[in-house]
C-alpha cells in the first residue's frame, strides 16, 4: 500500500513531512515518556507484529498483491497517536534495512497508513463499541484500511495531476486498482486479524485489551 | 535507343539493391543487456507491470518503456556508462524506483536499494521484528532509568 521513493514529488512530500514532524514529537513526548514504561513492552510487541504482517503479501487476481496494516489494533488499544508513531517506526525500518518505501515519502506514508486510517478506525470504534465490541473492532479495522488506501490513492492521483513524470497512472485507474482489493480483501482481512489479535491479548490478560 | 536500353538495364540492376535496403538483419550479442527482476518482499514477482528506463545521458525522457514479462523481468541495453534509473509503477502505487550503475566495461552494480536474497523472504520479517524489539527494549530501559533517578 505504501508509496516508494520517486513516485511523489517534493511538492507533496515536503508538506507531508512538515505536518508529520511536529506530530511525531508531540506523540512521542505524550505517549512514550516515563509514564509509558509499563505499556511499552506490549506496544513494542504489537509494532513488531505489525511489521511482520505488513511483510506478508496477499496475492490478488491480476498479478498484484496487498498487505495488512496491523496498526489499527494499536489505535484501538492505545490511541491513534501511538499507532502513528509505531507505524512510522515500521516504515523507517522498512526503508533503512530493506529499501522498501523510502525516506522522502515517509511523511506521506506515515500520515496515510499511520494516522488517517487508524484515527478513522479509532473514531468508528468509539462510536460503535456500545453496540458490539467485536463488531466495532472489525468495522474499525475495515474502515481504517479503506481510509488509508483512499488517502494513498488520492495522493497518487494528485501527483499525476501535478506531474505525470512521477506517477503516470491517472486517479480513476489508481482508485479502482487500490479500492477494489481494499474493500473486498484487505479490509475484511484486517478486521479478522484485529479480532484474532484482540482475542489473543484478552486470553493473555493484557490489561489494555480487557 | 541504345542509351535508353542501357538506362533501363541499369535501373533494373538497382531494383534488388533497393529491396535489400529494406531487409531487416540482426546481431546476437551476449552479455550486453542489463536484466532486472522486480518482485515483492515475499518473492511474488511483478508480472506485466509498466516500467521506464532513463539513460544518464538524457535523464529527462524515457530511454525505454514497456512492461515486465510474466516472470517479472525487464531488460535494456545501455549505450552509455553511468547511473541508469529504472522505474516500475503499478497502478496500486506499488513499484520501484532504483538506480543501476553501469561501468564503462559494462559491469553493473545496484545503487541504493539493497537486494534481497532468497533467504530474505524469511529473514526479513524476523530481522525487522528484532530491530523494533531492540528499539522498544531501549525505550523501556530509558523510561525505567529515568523513573529510578527521580
Amino acid at each position: 500500500m505504501h508509496v516508494p521513493d520517486g513516485f511523489v514529488s517534493p511538492q507533496i512530500t515536503l508538506p507531508a513531512l512538515a505536518v508529520s514532524a511536529p506530530l511525531w514529537a508531540w506523540a512521542a513526548r505524550r505517549h512514550f515518556g516515563r509514564s509509558a514504561a509499563d505499556s511499552l513492552p506490549v506496544v513494542g510487541a504489537l509494532t513488531a507484529v505489525a511489521f511482520v504482517v505488513q511483510s506478508i503479501m496477499i496475492p490478488l487476481p491480476g498479478g498484484t498483491s496487498t498487505h495488512l496494516l496491523g496498526v489499527t489494533l494499536l489505535a484501538l488499544l492505545h490511541g491513534p497517536l501511538v499507532a502513528f508513531v509505531c507505524e512510522s517506526l515500521v516504515l523507517v525500518v522498512q526503508a533503512l534495512f530493506f529499501g522498501a518505501g523510502g525516506f522522502t515519502v515517509l511523511g506521506v506514508n506515515a500520515l496515510a497508513m499511520g494516522l488517517l486510517g487508524p484515527l478513522a478506525g479509532w473514531l468508528v470504534y468509539l462510536a460503535a463499541r456500545r453496540l458490539s465490541g467485536r463488531a466495532a473492532a472489525f468495522l474499525a479495522a475495515w474502515v481504517a484500511v479503506q481510509v488509508s488506501s483512499l488517502a494513498v490513492a488520492l495522493v497518487l492521483g494528485l501527483q499525476h495531476r501535478l506531474s505525470a513524470d512521477y506517477f503516470p497512472t491517472p486517479l480513476p485507474v489508481t482508485l479502482a486498482a487500490m479500492m477494489i482489493p481494499s474493500l473486498a480483501v484487505t479490509g475484511p482481512a484486517e478486521g479478522l486479524y484485529t479480532l484474532f489479535a484482540l482475542s489473543v491479548l484478552r486470553r493473555a490478560k493484557i490489561r489494555e485489551a480487557l | 535507343m541504345r542509351s535508353q536500353s542501357i538506362l533501363v538495364l541499369l535501373l533494373a540492376a538497382l531494383v534488388p539493391a533497393g529491396a535489400r535496403a529494406h531487409e531487416v538483419l540482426h546481431d546476437v550479442d551476449r552479455g550486453r543487456a542489463v536484466a532486472v527482476r522486480v518482485y515483492e518482499s515475499d518473492g511474488e514477482v511483478l508480472a506485466n507491470a509498466p516500467f521506464e528506463v532513463f539513460s544518464p545521458s538524457a535523464p529527462g525522457a524515457a530511454y525505454l518503456a514497456g512492461r515486465t514479462d510474466r516472470a517479472g523481468w525487464l531488460a535494456f541495453v545501455p549505450d552509455a556508462p553511468g547511473p541508469w534509473r529504472v522505474k516500475v509503477v503499478e497502478a496500486t502505487g506499488h513499484g520501484l524506483d532504483t538506480t543501476i550503475d553501469v561501468a564503462r566495461s559494462g559491469a553493473t552494480t545496484q545503487a541504493g536499494t539493497p537486494a534481497a536474497g532468497s533467504a530474505g523472504f524469511v529473514l526479513r520479517p524476523l530481522l525487522g521484528a528484532a530491530v523494533i524489539a531492540a528499539v522498544f527494549a531501549g525505550l523501556v530501559l530509558l523510561a525505567r532509568r529515568r523513573s529510578a533517578n527521580r
